[in-house]
């Protein structure tokens, strides 16, 4: 670890650099993927994983600092144990100095980890308020504990990463559903269009324009916004509706 | 507690948006809270109307609110002629903050700012209002009285922008202000509705585009000094005829 000036430099760094990808347009795996390399690097962490639900109450691997690192994750989440699982699910850190000594309680994965050469680790959840999203997983070498400063430091790196995930995530949703409210609206414009087409082509009123439009959607099971979309771009040629009329 | 620059100690930062949600909680919800969000407007920025549209495509669609008939005069004149001040700011994603339409020289929308000399409106100001990259309407507003808006209104006026814009998402469903209240599509206005019909007409009749068609229909408006409303349904109750549209 470098010494305290250089140290604390680096840290001012990776921060100003977190702030800066998450208020710019970003790519939230790329962020994630930035965290667990910034951990390694300042912190007493040989390795770093990153556990993240998938909001359907299961969780994915989306980050690993190393191959090593990812296969224990991935381990976890089969065995279906481990610190990354249990920080996730109690929402509070979880740490362990030495995991040579908690066989009963990960009986599957504290063996493994200390096959791969882990012996330590820390385990922080992202979470906001009530809400957790997964957990960031901190793999130490050696016995012992992360030091107080580093593991608050891993808690303001992980609550910078779980905002940058809700926010991400709430534009993705907004930009969906306001989406579909913009496509509703511009299908009803083309409607009327549709509707005018009709009307002008076949003589009728644009109730009846309507009907014909609503008829030719059922007969032929197409949707009446796509209908109107044809008929408005002039792939469908109105008499092919008229001309199917009773 | 009052801001550096503040005139006024007893206006807080973060005022006008209470008083907005104070007003909306009030309220029905839907199209009611635009409405109420609308008037408060009025009453904490120094216009003297406001209006709010939805976007429709690219360009400002169907007015959802509308708090005197200056204004709303002001947007059937944009629709009408396809251009203005919440047509630039729809197209630029930026306010569009004219201090004294008289004056100054309106590139964007010089046959707009020739019309509008006709009715009371000294200032106009007109806000997009927007989610990310996707554009949900525009909040216009007028004056009668030349001027531009001072820094702390300019402030208000975006608080403003921002609870609309929240309203607006509410109205699709995303709403960070969950008791603001969704609106079902045919709750919308559809008074362009028979624009829309007669564009259609057009475009069979003419055999052109829905571009082409809603801009000859704009000029024919234009052209005979009416708004595109009333031509449109003279189109559509067949009382003119197609061919009287030039090409």
């Amino acid at each position: 670890m470098p010494p305290s000036a250089e140290r604390e430099s680096q840290l001012l760094h990776a921060f100003l650099e977190l702030a800066d990808i998450l208020v710019d347009d970003y790519d939230v795996a790329e962020v994630l993927q930035q965290l667990v390399e910034r951990c390694v690097e300042l912190l007493d962490a040989a390795a770093a994983g990153l556990l993240l639900s998938d909001q359907r109450g299961g969780l994915q691997m989306m980050a690993s600092s190393s191959e090593r690192a990812r296969l224990l994750e991935l381990f976890q989440l089969q065995s279906n144990e481990g610190p990354c699982l249990e920080a996730f699910r109690s929402g509070e850190p979880v740490t362990v100095a030495d995991l040579s000594t908690e066989v009963e309680r990960w009986p599957s994965f504290a063996p493994e980890a200390v096959r791969e050469g882990f012996r330590s680790v820390h385990a922080v959840p992202l979470r906001l308020r009530r809400q957790t999203l997964g957990a960031l997983n901190l793999f130490g070498s050696e016995p012992g504990q992360l030091d107080e400063q580093d593991m608050r430091v891993a808690r303001a790196l992980a609550d910078a990463a779980t905002i940058g995930i809700l926010q991400d995530r709430a534009i993705r949703r907004g930009e969906v559903l306001t989406e579909q409210l913009q496509n509703a609206l511009n299908s009803r414009i083309t409607i009327e269009q549709a509707k005018g087409i009709l009307a002008h082509a076949g003589g009728l009123e644009m109730d009846q324009a309507f009907e014909l439009l609503r008829n030719h959607s059922r007969r032929n099971r197409a949707r009446l916004g796509e209908l109107a979309h044809q008929l408005a771009t002039g792939t469908l040629h109105p008499d092919e509706l008229l001309a199917a009329r009773q | 507690m009052s801001t550096p620059g503040n005139d006024d100690p007893t206006v807080p930062v973060g005022a006008p948006r209470a008083a907005m949600m104070a007003a909306l909680r009030e309220g029905k919800g839907g199209l009611d809270s635009v409405a109420r969000a609308g008037r408060a407007c009025v009453e904490l920025l120094p216009v003297d109307g406001v209006s709010i549209l939805m976007t429709s495509g690219t360009e400002p669609g169907e007015v959802l609110f509308a708090s005197d008939e200056v204004i709303d005069r002001v947007e059937s004149l944009q629709f009408t002629l396809g251009e203005g001040p919440s047509f630039e700011a729809v197209g630029t994603h930026r306010p569009v903050l004219v201090p004294d339409i008289a004056t100054d020289p309106a590139s964007a929308w010089p046959v707009f700012a020739t019309e509008i000399s006709q009715l009371p409106v000294g200032a106009i100001f007109a806000f997009p209002l927007q989610s990310g990259a996707i554009g949900l309407g525009t909040i216009d507003m007028y004056r009668r009285r030349p001027g531009l808006l001072t820094h702390d209104e300019l402030v208000i006026a975006l608080e403003i922008v921002d609870v609309m814009t929240q309203i607006l998402l509410g109205l699709a469903g995303t709403g960070r202000d969950a008791d603001i209240g969704y609106v079902w599509l045919e709750d919308l206005p559809h008074h362009h509705a028979v624009v829309h019909q007669a564009t259609g007409m057009l475009i069979a009749g003419h055999a052109v585009s829905a571009r082409t068609a809603l801009s000859r229909l704009r000029a024919h408006a234009f052209v005979t000094g009416r708004l595109i409303e009333d031509v449109a349904r003279d189109i559509t109750t067949r009382r003119l005829r197609i061919e009287e549209i030039q090409t």
